[in-house]
């Protein structure tokens, strides 16, 4: 019957509302035991952008694995086991030469949780999901990822229908490396798109 | 044996550097949406991110995981009624 919590430091407004939530929703039977921790594990340590990077790697050695990527991309990083919320509509676009793909969610921050895990903090801020649609190229060079101007740059903006990973260009001199190799080079940011490998 | 975790005292990992969560309530708000979405919309996200879309555009300098509290809390009026059986 009582809510009360477990540790007695004073609350602050927000997280007096969450408790309240968390109360109203457990109540409700929406909230099964041990569920805010098994999710808060899975995001915090077993999901993250270690995922997504063994999807590049693979895409990079395999070119049928690539195919079906940038076909369906929901179905092909099913076939690594990943999935889930947040993780349907995958779409994958694919950096080269002459193009560059960011991608960003003007609207809620959307993000491709199960192959990139949480989204960083400056990936929710208003600037950057403001000025990546209205002046990516100034806000690209800003971030350390400047491009030529021949190179077109392309805006992926999340929405129910797609959610966007970019598969960054393999970088050059990685000729003889393994998979796992492979993915140790590659980076959140540069499947974001704020980065080149 | 097992007693519930209090996520104040989880020692949470940090990522690329940054760690995901600023704060255990932020934790536990999001995983409350996942719980939502999972539980009361059958794994349908788009009632959840429409609230998420207002309360953003509503407050658009709002701190993200408050605009996302929010959007939980405008939600919670729209939850669909659960047939006890």
């Amino acid at each position: 019957m009582s809510n009360s919590p477990h540790h007695q430091a004073p609350m602050s407004p927000v997280e007096r509302r969450v408790a309240a939530l968390e109360a109203l929703l457990t109540e409700r039977g929406l909230v099964p035991e041990g569920f805010i921790e098994q999710i808060t594990r899975r995001y915090e340590s077993e999901t993250g952008p270690m995922n997504g990077a063994k999807v590049v790697a693979r895409a990079w050695l395999d070119p049928r694995y690539k195919q079906r990527l940038l076909a369906d991309g929901t179905a092909a990083i099913a076939e690594l086991g990943f999935g889930g919320p947040e993780g349907d509509h995958m779409v994958v676009v694919e950096n080269t030469a002459a193009v560059h793909n960011v991608i960003v969610c003007t609207l809620c921050s959307c993000y491709p949780w199960p192959v990139l895990g949480l989204p960083p903090a400056w990936y929710k801020d208003p600037p950057y999901r403001a000025r990546m649609v209205r002046e990516p190229r100034a806000l690209l060079a800003e971030m350390g990822c400047p491009l030529p101007e021949e190179v077109e740059i392309r805006v992926w903006d999340s929405s129910a229908e797609a959610r966007y990973l970019v598969l960054p260009g393999r970088p050059p001199a990685t000729g003889g490396m393994t998979e796992a190799e492979l993915a140790a080079l590659v980076t959140r940011d540069s499947m974001i798109g704020v980065a080149r490998l | 044996m097992t007693t519930p975790l209090s996520l104040s005292g989880l020692d949470l990992p940090r990522r690329n550097g940054e760690l995901a969560f600023d704060a255990p309530w932020q934790s536990t708000a999001f995983a409350l949406a996942a719980a939502v979405i999972e539980h009361a919309f059958g794994g349908d996200r788009e009632p959840f991110r429409q609230q998420l879309i207002k309360a953003v555009a509503a407050e658009p300098d709002r701190p993200y995981w408050e605009s996302w509290t929010a959007a939980l809390e405008a939600l919670v009026p729209t939850l669909p009624e659960r047939s006890t059986p």
